[in-house]
């Protein structure tokens, strides 16, 4: 078994060394096309992080001061619990300061600034209102009427961020999909052909090994395992690619404080779990890759 | 030990290498293939480690219906079976001593046993003191010398020859048949494909004989015509 393993490991590295430009070729591939696969993970996570608010047909928010007392809190709903006409009353969610500020943590992700002026304490509570029309002017008009209320703090509408924004994360939610999905086949297509050139350069000591009987596997693994690493190196640049890149776009959204924007940014743990998922799909890409040309290579 | 039954085999429509031969190899015994070239030598050899397949017929190795047996399991019936090229396909960036090892490499045997099978084989071959030589550093029959130790490295019960003196002066040929004899002596089998007539005369061993994919010819201590 270990003279097995350490012969495995051997030959893929000396194949590895043979073709250092087909390799190369093949590695800066995955990586770019892996970069492209995380950071449409991380757009569209960002998008949906600006557009949490929003979620479930919301339209409008009414915010409520934080020191409103509990009449207050009670007026303001009966208030727009006495429009059932315009809004979905069975939809109407109240969001108490707990929820709010555990919203806030990701809609001001890349504001830390702001985040470190919220407490659970100041924060404004909300009143998440569902309407039953699509008729915004009517939206509008009874949002406005809550101004008055004694209580209320400020009024909200989703129309104002979010057809422009839906439309675009759409946009590029689509782009960024097809364009990492055909990179991410060049990329494969790559690795086979490197594997398949390698097994070519190969072909006398691969007539010879099926001659004295090694197996196909035995055969075929140091080449999978040469197009494996080659995705995972790709893989490991695209991880180290992203977090530069996220850091950047972190910082540079920083510098616009007090916008929407700041929701824009990804909390690191999500990063991380993209890296990871990178590294898979890396492996799996160049295992696949090279597995084909094994197999092609070893049928005839 | 091999058995031929009826075996046919065409590569193409117009190409019948092999037409309807049967004969059969005992344990132990060597067997030369002898006929012009294109006669279908070649032909049998590869129908008997299942690199081809016949049409019609049926090839019986150590026991086994070869051409029943599933893809997975022809690398262990190849384990069975040396096999000697007239161009010995020795690897060119490897060392004698490494070319040998390779054999047994390849098919999982532990460093210890390469260790000392090899020498040993080398031993046999008379190659000990070129262990650490390149291919093109030895001349034609030591090449085909190493090739022999690489086949018979792992003690197969069968030896395949085709015309392993093709490309060797006579000389050195006649010692290559005295190294094969020796390993005939042995137990092994040994099937030989050859046209060279002197070489067939003086072994006097069982000569089967192919004319255009017909055997035409069975002989015990036979001469080549
Ligand atoms: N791989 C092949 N594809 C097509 N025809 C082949 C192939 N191998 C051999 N042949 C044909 O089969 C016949 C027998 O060939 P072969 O067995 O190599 O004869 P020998 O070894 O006696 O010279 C010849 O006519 C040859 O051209
Ligand atoms: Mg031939």
């Amino acid at each position: 078994m270990l003279a097995r393993i350490s012969y495995a490991f051997r030959e893929t590295w000396a194949s590895f060394k043979r073709n250092v430009t087909l390799t190369a070729a093949a590695v800066v591939t995955s990586a770019v096309s892996l970069l492209l696969v995380g950071s449409t993970f991380l757009i569209q996570r960002a998008f949906d992080n600006l557009l949490t608010r929003w979620k479930g047909d919301v339209e409008l928010i009414v915010y409520v001061r934080s020191d409103a007392s509990p009449e207050q809190i009670a007026f303001i709903q009966e208030a727009i619990e006495s429009q059932p006409t315009i809004i979905d009353v069975s939809k109407l969610r109240y969001l108490d300061q707990a929820e709010s500020y555990a919203e806030a943590q990701k809609l001001f992700a890349g504001d830390p600034g702001t985040l470190r002026l919220l407490t659970p304490e100041n924060i404004p509570s909300q009143f998440k209102v569902v309407p039953t029309t699509d008729d915004s002017n009517l939206i509008r008009e009874l949002g406005e009427s809550f101004r008055g209320v004694e209580g209320v703090r400020e009024v909200a509408y989703a129309q104002d961020v979010f057809d422009v924004v839906s439309r675009v994360s759409q946009f590029i939610r689509v782009a960024t999909t097809v364009m990492s999905i055909v990179l991410l086949m060049v990329a494969i297509g790559l690795i086979w052909n490197t594997i398949r050139t390698a097994m070519f350069a190969r072909r006398r000591e691969i007539e010879v090994m099926k001659l004295v009987g090694a197996t196909n596997w035995f055969i075929r693994i140091p080449f999978m395992l040469e197009g494996l690493l080659q995705g995972l190196i790709g893989g490991v640049l695209s991880c180290a690619g992203l977090w530069g890149l996220n850091t950047a776009w972190s910082n540079a959204v920083t510098d616009f404080n007090d916008t929407e924007l700041a929701a824009l940014v990804v909390s690191d743990g999500y990063v991380r779990w993209v890296m990871v998922m990178l590294l898979v799909i890396g492996a799996a890409a160049g295992a696949i890759g090279s597995g084909i040309a094994a197999s092609r290579f070893l049928d005839v | 030990m091999i058995r031929l039954e009826s075996v046919t085999k065409s590569y193409s429509t117009e190409v019948t290498a092999l037409r309807d031969a049967s004969f059969e190899v005992a344990k132990g015994e060597f067997v030369f293939l002898v006929g012009p070239s294109g006669s279908g030598k070649s032909t049998i050899l590869r129908l008997m480690n299942r690199q081809e397949q016949p049409e019609r017929g049926e090839v019986w190795v150590a026991g086994k219906d070869i051409n029943a047996m599933p893809d997975s399991k022809v690398p262990f019936l190849r384990r069975n079976i040396g096999n000697i090229f007239q161009d010995y396909k020795l690897l060119l960036n490897k060392t004698v001593f490494e070319n040998v090892a390779f054999a047994l490499e390849v098919i999982g045997r532990p460093k210890h046993v390469i260790k000392q099978q090899v020498p040993a084989v080398l031993d046999l071959v008379g190659l000990s003191d070129k262990e650490d030589r390149f291919p093109h550093q030895l001349s034609g029959g030591e090449q085909q010398r190493v090739s022999i130790a690489r086949a018979f490295v792992n003690r197969p019960l069968i030896l395949l020859a085709d015309e392993p003196t093709g490309n060797l002066d006579p000389a050195t040929g006649e010692g290559i048949m005295r190294l094969l004899d020796r390993i005939n002596g042995t137990g092994t089998t040994v099937v030989m494909a050859t046209h060279d007539q002197r070489i067939v005369n003086q072994m006097r061993k069982r000569v089967v004989q192919l004319d255009r994919g017909v055997i035409v010819r069975d002989q015990e201590r036979g001469v080549y015509d």
